[in-house]
Formats: structure tokens, sequence, C-alpha cells
């Protein structure tokens, strides 16, 4: 067994689905939406990647541009549907849910019925190299996976962590009510965040694709994985989620490693129901003492 | 009308005695027909007081008004008929208050006439989607028990159906059962999972179990897919025994697959109301989403309930499951994938969850679209998609909420308006007056209102003054009317002069208005003369008309 | 209070005529009027749900549904709305309103400061919060220690400190105190007050609910009484100086 392949496998993962649960877990925490549609977000940006790819340039900033600004504009109308006209009306949890999944299931097979059943795919982004860090051979797509994903998600913490949105942000995460009492319009933060966490699932599905298809529902797999980190994680908790996606991360490529792929959701839920029955609230119930009461 | 005050000459004076009238100075004469015009005339826009009658009344019922047929084992009446009588044509009426009974009885006679009022050729299509729908709305009306009856929102329920479908056809492939035990099988197999899957329930909060059933249909999918033993070559497991005996002829067996259908559709029915309607039920109902803190402070086991109704359920999915099998010969993956589920919930939503009329009505409508507009491609599931976003960001209760929703939206409309234009100054409230019987009552105290608000334009200070300086005898016509009019008013709470000590101290009661309870006292001031504290007593009497 | 030395033009920053709320069936605020001019401080009293706190959620745009004019600096904030509550608060929060709710809302995960900070969000306030946040903190002293805790673990004082001090980082032209002493020690309570007392008001105005009148007596300009939704008192007294 090469436990060096293991490792990066699992680092790329880790990666990818640690930005959909990150996105995932944003959303719910500060609009207290579960967003069912992120899968039709990363259908439509790896979609609109492709447009880029095809009729404006196969240069990988291009792509990742068109990738990601999809991805926002998928999380502006999934906001307008979803969000704004329900957010303040009675049991908006279960009907955001709903209603996201309305969106999931209308916009999947509007794409169907747009660009037909047949997998479309991007062109190579990261070029052809290898590299060799202790021993350890690293593909190019695998590095620059890790690196733009890395990249895009230390930028959107640092984001949250100092700007004056990212503060607004947060405090409609613990508060909507003393939030709007300060002068945070709910509204229009929504707005923000959904752009970010759209284009987040924009950037993993642009990286995803180098490895799967873009076709009409490949966004479902990647989103029920995101959930399942974001879940482990404890949902809206963003240390949780990197420690969630390592985690099963390591047990993907663990498990594909030693049982086989087919076990791997198998295992995969075993771990997730196992940590849930352990932890109702995930892993973020140890890391945050803060978000008691 | 002069600026200066007039004067007012006693006109009893002069004939009594040969000095001077007394006079005093008055208002100008004003007469009380003008302020009652003015006070009375209907400037304002005028409400309907009392309601609308919702209900269509039923004349004569004869002398059955309380007699009610009750129909065996339950003590459920067939119609729940309200019996009343008219005071307004003192008639005898009865109101159908519950009219569903009516609705289901139709449906259910639609349903059975269905393949005889169709065409022949369309028995292909329709026949089949509504055998289809029987089934769908079975696993629906199961799923319905869960969601809305016990309040756990469980994406798995197509686990369960798949599970078991999955099982009895590999059980009856490897074994050779015949058809009619593979739904008892499914049963137990539905049970077993049902177990396995609600023990996470207790622990988990309403969106991560959520959450985590979705992946545990996924899980299902993929393992049924990968599974060589399973059939993921053949695209499913194939090879089930049908209930539906080989001799004959097509259209006959496709009349019997749909009538099955619509057999096991109407246990559902039965299934939901033995569940949702009796003990259960009611215990589920007392708690609802965040009150279940009260439930159990009232003794009620709820999560026991829960968990006993997710178990019923999950034994008539595998049920369900097994009859599946037996319907279709098989099972596939496509029980497991995604776009069932959302299918399935969009049929939830849209009928309205927590009612078994929503779960049917929803399964109706998407199955229809589903299957019968195929014309349109995958346009269909955005049609689908758009009813059921519309239905969620409009629709509290989906469909057969509409009328509840139209309901409370309306009486909050109404309580809003008329709480922010009733102006109380003693005239009845709109609801009062649709609640009291005593009609008179209300024009009683509208026209005491008006009456007041005439008396309210005579207090000036001239009149005020004219008190002072006499409070006793003759006076001009305005304070006249004043004092008449408080001399009228009820004992409760009339102001009234007692006498501490004889023309030395003289105190303002309130009188208590009820024989042997002593009048209050109303402030602690003492007048030293009858004189003051008639005066003190009439201010208090000006002052509580102007406020009123 | 009528002083020379405030003889600077003054004006009404609060303006409110027939105002009605409620939530629901329930109407708590009957046809209300009161104004407020720059530099005041006004103190309302009365009990428990006679509706204090109803008037100063109307005011924010908080209630179930309410009828009637209410003008701040001039702009009207009030309208006729039936559904909704909060969903134009911010606006009227970015008009210059500053609302130190009863019970703190507060903001459990953010430190003291970040807590400050989130009390500036109105565009002007933000670029100059650090001088505010220095003023802020010379009135509640205590809090300079704790600037880095988060606001979850702080005792019942310390976070009404922190929610007070956040409503006087904003920009605002009007500060809607309600029961600062609500649930507090005595002692406390009465600091809190004080320090409230001790805020430079400038050309704003600050209304302060209480249900202690000794505790205002005779140190705010004018103090108006509230019964059952009604104002009594000197409720809309014209301004010192016209």
């Amino acid at each position: 067994m090469d436990f060096g392949l293991v490792i990066t496998n699992a680092i790329t993962l880790a990666c990818i689905y640690g930005t959909l649960a990150i996105g995932l877990s944003i959303t719910w925490s500060s609009l207290g939406l579960v967003n069912m549609a992120y899968g039709f977000i990363f259908a439509l940006s790896g979609y609109g990647a492709w447009l880029a790819s095809l009729y404006i340039s196969s240069s990988a900033p291009v792509i990742f541009a068109a990738g990601i600004l999809t991805g926002a504009l998928g999380g502006i109308v999934v906001c307008l549907c979803a969000f704004i006209p329900i957010h303040d009306k009675p049991s908006f949890p279960i009907r955001g849910l709903t209603a996201a999944l309305a969106i999931s299931l209308a916009g999947n097979e509007l794409l169907m019925w747009i660009f037909g059943p047949r997998a479309k795919s991007l062109p190579q982004l990261f070029g052809f190299w290898k590299v060799n860090i202790f021993g350890v051979v690293v593909t190019s797509d695998k590095a620059g996976t890790v690196v733009s994903a890395l990249f895009l998600l230390t930028l959107v913490l640092l984001w949250m962590r100092s700007s004056r949105r990212g503060l607004e942000i947060r405090a409609m995460m613990m508060n909507p009510h003393a939030a709007s009492i300060v002068g945070i319009g709910v509204r229009s933060t929504s707005i923000y965040v959904m752009i970010m966490t759209g284009g987040l699932a924009g950037l993993a599905a642009v990286v995803l694709a180098q490895t799967y298809w873009i076709s009409p529902f490949s966004g479902i797999t990647p989103m029920i994985k995101g959930l399942s980190i974001a879940l482990v994680g404890g949902l809206g908790s963003v240390p949780g989620a990197v420690a969630g996606a390592l985690l099963l991360g390591v047990n993907e490529a663990l498990t594909a490693a030693l049982l086989g792929g087919q076990y791997v959701l198998i295992t995969q839920f075993l771990l997730i129901i196992l940590i849930l029955i352990l932890r109702p609230r995930g892993i973020a119930g140890i890391l945050d003492r803060a978000r008691e009461a | 009308m002069s600026e200066t005050a007039p004067i007012w000459i006693d006109p009893l004076g002069d004939y009594e005695t040969k000095v001077d009238a007394r006079s005093a100075p008055t208002n100008a004469f004003l007469p009380p027909q003008v302020p009652w015009d003015e006070t009375t005339s209907f400037k304002a826009k005028l409400h309907r007081i009392g309601r609308l009658r919702y209900y269509y009344k039923w004349p004569g019922h004869g002398s059955r008004l309380w007699w009610r047929t009750r129909y065996w084992p339950t003590r459920r009446r067939v119609l729940d008929i309200r019996g009343e009588y008219n005071r307004k044509t003192s008639r005898r009426e009865k109101t159908i208050v519950d009219k569903r009974p009516i609705w289901w009885a139709m449906a259910f006679a639609l349903f059975a006439v269905l393949p005889f009022i169709l065409p022949q050729d369309t028995w292909n299509t329709v026949l089949t989607a509504a055998a289809l729908m029987c089934i769908y709305g079975s696993i629906n009306l199961a799923w319905m028990l869960i969601i809305g009856t016990a309040g756990i929102f469980s994406l798995a329920s197509y686990a369960v159906v798949g599970a078991a479908a999955y099982a009895t056809t590999y059980a009856a492939i490897q074994l050779g059962l015949p058809w009619w035990s593979l739904p008892l099988l499914g049963s137990v197999i539905g049970l077993v999972f049902g177990v396995v899957i609600a023990l996470p329930a207790l622990k988990l909060d309403g969106l991560y179990y959520a959450l985590l059933t979705l992946g545990i249909v996924e899980l299902c999918r993929v393992y049924v897919i990968q599974s060589g033993e399973l059939g993921s070559a053949t695209g499913g497991l194939f090879g089930a025994p049908s209930y539906v005996p080989d001799w004959l002829s097509p259209p006959l067996r496709q009349m019997t697959l749909y009538y099955a259908s619509f057999a096991l559709m109407i246990i559902a029915l039965f299934v939901y109301r033995f569940v949702d309607g009796k003990r259960l039920g009611r215990l589920l109902k007392m708690a609802p989403e965040k009150k279940e803190a009260f439930a159990e402070a009232c003794g009620i086991d709820f999560y026991r309930a829960r968990i006993n109704v997710f178990l019923i359920s999950s034994t008539f999915l595998g049920f369900t499951g097994g009859f599946y099998a037996i319907h279709f010969g098989g099972a596939s993956p496509n029980l497991f994938s995604f776009d069932t589920v959302l299918l399935s919930l969009s049929m939830l939503v849209i009928g309205g969850i927590g009612r078994s009329e929503g779960a049917v009505l929803g399964t109706v409508i998407v199955v229809f679209i589903d299957r019968v507009m195929i014309g349109i491609g995958p346009l269909r599931y955005v049609l689908i998609g758009a009813i059921m976003l519309g239905v969620v960001l409009f629709l509290r209760g989906g469909i057969f909420g509409i009328k509840t929703q139209f309901r409370i939206w309306r009486a909050k409309k109404q309580s809003e308006n008329r709480s922010s234009r009733a102006e109380k100054g003693g005239e009845m409230l709109p609801e009062e007056a649709t609640e009291t019987d005593n009609k008179d009552e209300i024009y009683r105290r509208r026209f005491d209102k008006a009456q007041r608000d005439f008396l309210k334009c005579l207090v000036t200070d001239t009149v005020i003054e004219e008190h002072r300086t006499r409070p006793l005898g003759q006076h001009s016509e305005a304070l006249e009317r004043l004092l008449i009019y408080f001399r009228g008013q009820t004992q409760v709470d009339k102001y009234a002069i007692m006498v501490l000590e004889d023309f030395k101290a003289y105190r303002i009661v309130g009188l208590s208005g009820r024989r042997g309870t002593p009048p209050r006292v109303v402030e602690d001031r003492t007048y030293p003369n009858a004189n003051e504290a008639y005066h003190a007593l009439f201010l208090r009497r000006v002052q509580d008309l102007m406020e009123s | 209070m009528n002083k020379p030395e405030h003889a600077v033009q003054r004006r009404i920053v609060l303006d409110v005529n027939g105002l009605s709320a409620g939530w629901g069936p329930v109407r708590v605020i009957h046809d209300l009027d009161l104004k407020v001019s720059s530099g005041e401080r006004v103190g309302i009293v009365g009990l428990n749900g006679h509706g204090k706190s109803t008037l100063f959620q109307a005011i924010a745009g908080l209630t179930g549904w309410q009828r009637g004019s209410i003008l701040l600096e001039g702009h009207q904030v009030g309208r006729t709305r039936s559904q909704g509550p909060g969903r134009y608060t911010h606006l009227v929060v970015r008009r210059g309103l500053a609302l130190i709710p009863q019970g703190d809302e507060i903001f459990h995960g953010l430190t003291v400061e970040e807590h400050l900070d989130s009390g500036a969000f109105t565009r002007r306030a933000w670029s100059e919060r650090s001088e505010r946040k220095k003023k802020v903190l010379a009135i509640f002293q205590p809090l300079q220690k704790l600037m880095k805790v988060p606001v979850g673990r702080l005792s019942g004082g310390e976070r009404r400190m922190v929610a007070i001090g956040r409503g006087l980082m904003a920009d605002a032209s009007l500060f809607l105190v309600d029961e600062p002493s609500l649930g507090l020690a005595p002692k406390i309570g009465k600091a809190v007050i004080e320090a409230l007392l001790a805020v430079e008001l400038g050309d704003s105005a600050m209304v302060i609910a209480e249900q202690n009148v000794g505790l205002l007596e005779g140190r705010v300009d004018r103090i108006i009484g509230m019964h059952a939704g009604k104002l009594k008192g000197e409720a809309s007294v014209l301004l010192p100086h016209a």
C-alpha cells in the first residue's frame, strides 16, 4: 500500500469537500438555511466554466473566474427564491430546506433540458507535471486543487475575521434580531453570504471537474458529502468543518486503498453515525465553547 | 351670536319677589338639535359588525336535532352535523360542520369507476399512472405519519421501501416464496430497518436527522448499484412472483394491477387514520414542535410515541416494499435515487404536510405531471419544482392549508383594523357586539356615547363658574342638562357627598352600587361647607365626562 | 430645562404623531404623541406592561403592526405596517437611531471589542470607531480589561454595559434606552444609570424608559409617565427655544 498516495488523495478530497462543507456551514449558521440547492449551484458553475472554456478562453484564470462568478450568480438566485421571501415566516428552517430542494429539482432538470444528459469535461487547468516531496509523488491536479482551495478558503476566512462585512455576517450568525437592531440588514447581508458560498461552490466545481465530469446531476453526490462533513463538524462551525473534512478525507482514501472504492460510502456513513451518536452536535461541540447558550 | 356671554335671568325670580331677578352669564343658546345632528350624523366610514356565515344552513331537521348515527366500531358520526336554533327566523337549522367525508366518498367513487369511464386506449398510460399513483400515495401516507404526525423530518422512507423490495425479491428468488408472503416478509424487514434508523432519531435534532437520513438513502443507492448480487448489471433485481394470474387478458391484468394498488392505498389511509386520529396521534398533537417541554410536563412521553409512530410507519413502508416487488416483479435502484425522494417530498409539500388528503392530492398532481404529461420532456420536472417552490413560498400548509391560512390572515387583518380604529368611548366594539345577546345594549351605549359627545360641547368655563357660584337651585339650560345627565348615572361608582360633621366637614365618596358594601373614599380632602363639596363633586363628574 | 448656554438652535429629533401599535389583535399603544428635541434627556416612567418597550419597538419598526407618523430628524420612519417586524429596522437605525433593548440582545460569540465595533455599523461611525470606543471605555471603565473576552462569558452587569456601550457606539441622533437597570443588583443598576446620565449628548437626544422613578427623578430634563399605552405629562411640550 502506498501511504503517500493515500495521504495526497486524502488531502485533495478533504480540500474539495471541505470547501463545500464550509460553504454549507456558513449558509446554515448565518441564514439558518440548509442550502440543498448547493448541488445545483455546483453543477451550474461547472457549466458556466465549461461555456467560458468553450467561447472565451481556456486559460485557467478565465475558467476559474467564470466558475466562481456563475456560482455566485446561482447563490443569488437561491437567495432570492428560497431565503428572502420566507426568512421571517413561521417554520422557516423546514420551508427553506424544501424551497432549496425545489430549486434543486427544477434547476437540475433545467440544466438537463438545456445541455442534455451528456457529460462535459474541462481542459486540464494545472498542466501535466509531478513533484516529488519527501518521496511522495504529487501530481499537478492534486497540487493545484489543494493550493487553490486553500487559497480561496484562507481568503474567505480572513475576510470574515477582519472586515466590516465579515463582522456583519458573524453578528448575524449569532443573533439575527440583535443584528437588525445595530443596523444590519438581514436581506442584504444574506445576498453577500450567498454570493460568497456560491463562489466557493463554483471553485469546488471547477476543481472537481478535473477528476469528475460536468453533468446535470454531478452536484448531488458532492453536496451530500459536503453536508455529511458539515454535519460531522457541527453545522455552523468553520473549524469543525475543516476537522470533519480531514477526517472524512482520510477515511475515504484509507477505505479506497484498504477495502475498495465501493465501501467508501458505507464506512463514511458508519463513521458519521458513530460521531453523531457520540456528539449530537458534531465535532464543533468539543472545539467551540462559546456557542453554548 | 354675540361674542360676549349672554346673561341668563331666572324666570321664576320676578314672580316671587320684588328684588332683582337672579341672573348668571351662560352659554349662548344653541338649539340642541344642532350638536345632536353633528354628533349623530355619520361622517366616518361604517364598518360591518358581526360575522359572515361561512356554512350553508340546511333547513328543517325536524325532531332530529340531537339524533346522530354512529358507526361501529368507533363512536364517530357519519357526518358531523350541528343543530341550532335561529333566533332571527325562529327556525331550527342544521350545519354540516365537517364536509370532508363527503369529499372522500366522492373521490373513492371516482377512483373505483376510473377504469370504466376511461377509454380503453388510454388505459396503458393513465391506468398505469393511476396504479403508480396509488403506490406512491400509500408510501406518502406512511411518510406523512413520520413527518406530520411524529414530527420527525426523515427522508429515509424510500430507503425502507427499497430495502424491503430488494430483500423480498432476493428472498423470493432464493427460496421460491409465494407472492402473498412477500408483503408480510417486507413488513418484518421494514420493522427491523425502522428500528435501525430510528435509533439516531432519539438523539439528533430535526435538521441533523434529515441530513443523516438523506445520507442513508444515498448509501443504499450506492450499495445497490455496486453490488453484483443485487443486479448491478441488469439495472435492478427482478424475478419476484406477481400476484396477477397468468391467464388473465391484458386489459384485465391492468385492471387487477390498478385495483390491487387502490386497495393498498385504502389500507394506507386506514393505517393513517388509526395512527393519526387515535391515541398516538392525539398524544403527539399535544406535543407540537417547540412545545415538547410542556407536553413532557403534562406527562406525555412523546419520545416513545414518536418512535412508535415511526416503527408502525416503517412496518407499513416495508409492506409497501413487498407489494412493490410483487407489483413490478422486482426492485430497481431508482427507488433510492435523490430524484425519487425529491419528487415524493414535492407531493407531500404540494398537498400539505400533516393531512392525509394532502398526501393523496399531492400525489395525484405530481404523478399526473410526471407520467401523463411525458410529452414535454425534462420540463415537467421544472414545472413540478416551480409548483413546489410556489407552494413553499406562499402557503403554510400546502394546498389544503389555503383555507385555514386565508382565515388566519383575514382574522389578523380584521383584528388589526378593529384594534386600530375602534374608538372605545363606551360604544361596543364589534367583537363585543357579536357576543352580546341583548342587542338593546348596543344601541343604549351608542345613544349614550352620542349624548356624551353632545354634553361635552356644553362644558365651558362660564357654566362651571355658574355652578361654582350657585350649586343648587335653578340653572341655565346648559348646566341643567349636564346635571340631569349626571343624576341619571347608574349607582355603581356614582359620586356622593358624605357628611363627616354637619356644616363643618364633607367628603366625596364613590357609591359601591351594592347593598351592604360601603362607599369607597375617592380623595382624602374634606370640604368645609356643602356648597364647596357640591362643586368639587360636579368638577369630578365633568372631568370624568370629558375623559370618557 | 431652559439653560442659557443651550441657547443654540434646537431641533426636534423625534416627532411622534398619532402612533398606534400592537401585536396581532392587541393594541398596546393608543394614539400617542411625543416630541423630543436635541440635547434633551427624557425619562419615560411606567409600570410593567404599559407599553414602554412597545413604544421603543414601534419607533424602531419592531412591532407587529403600527399606524401613525414617526419623524426621526425630519424623515418619516413610521409607516403603516402590518407585517414583517424588524424588516425595516436597519433602515431606521441608519437614519440615526440607537436602540438599547430590554434584555441584552448580545452576540454571544463575539468579543467585547468586536461587539463594540458592531455597534458602529453605520458607514460614518465605522470610520471613526476607535475614537468612539475610547469614549465608551471612558464611561464603562471595567470593560477595558475585558476587550478580548467573548461576551457570552461575562456577568449580567458586564453584559448590560456591553449592550449599552454598543448602543452608544452608534452615530445616532436619538438613543432609546429600554430599562437599563432591569435585572441588575440595585447598586450595579444605579451605576449603569449614572453612566448613562454622564454621557455627553451634544446634538443628540436620549430617552430612557424606567420602572423606578427614583433613579431618574430630578436628573433628566423631563419625566413622562406612561399608562395603558398613553403618555401622561409633558409629552409634546414645545422646544425651550424656538
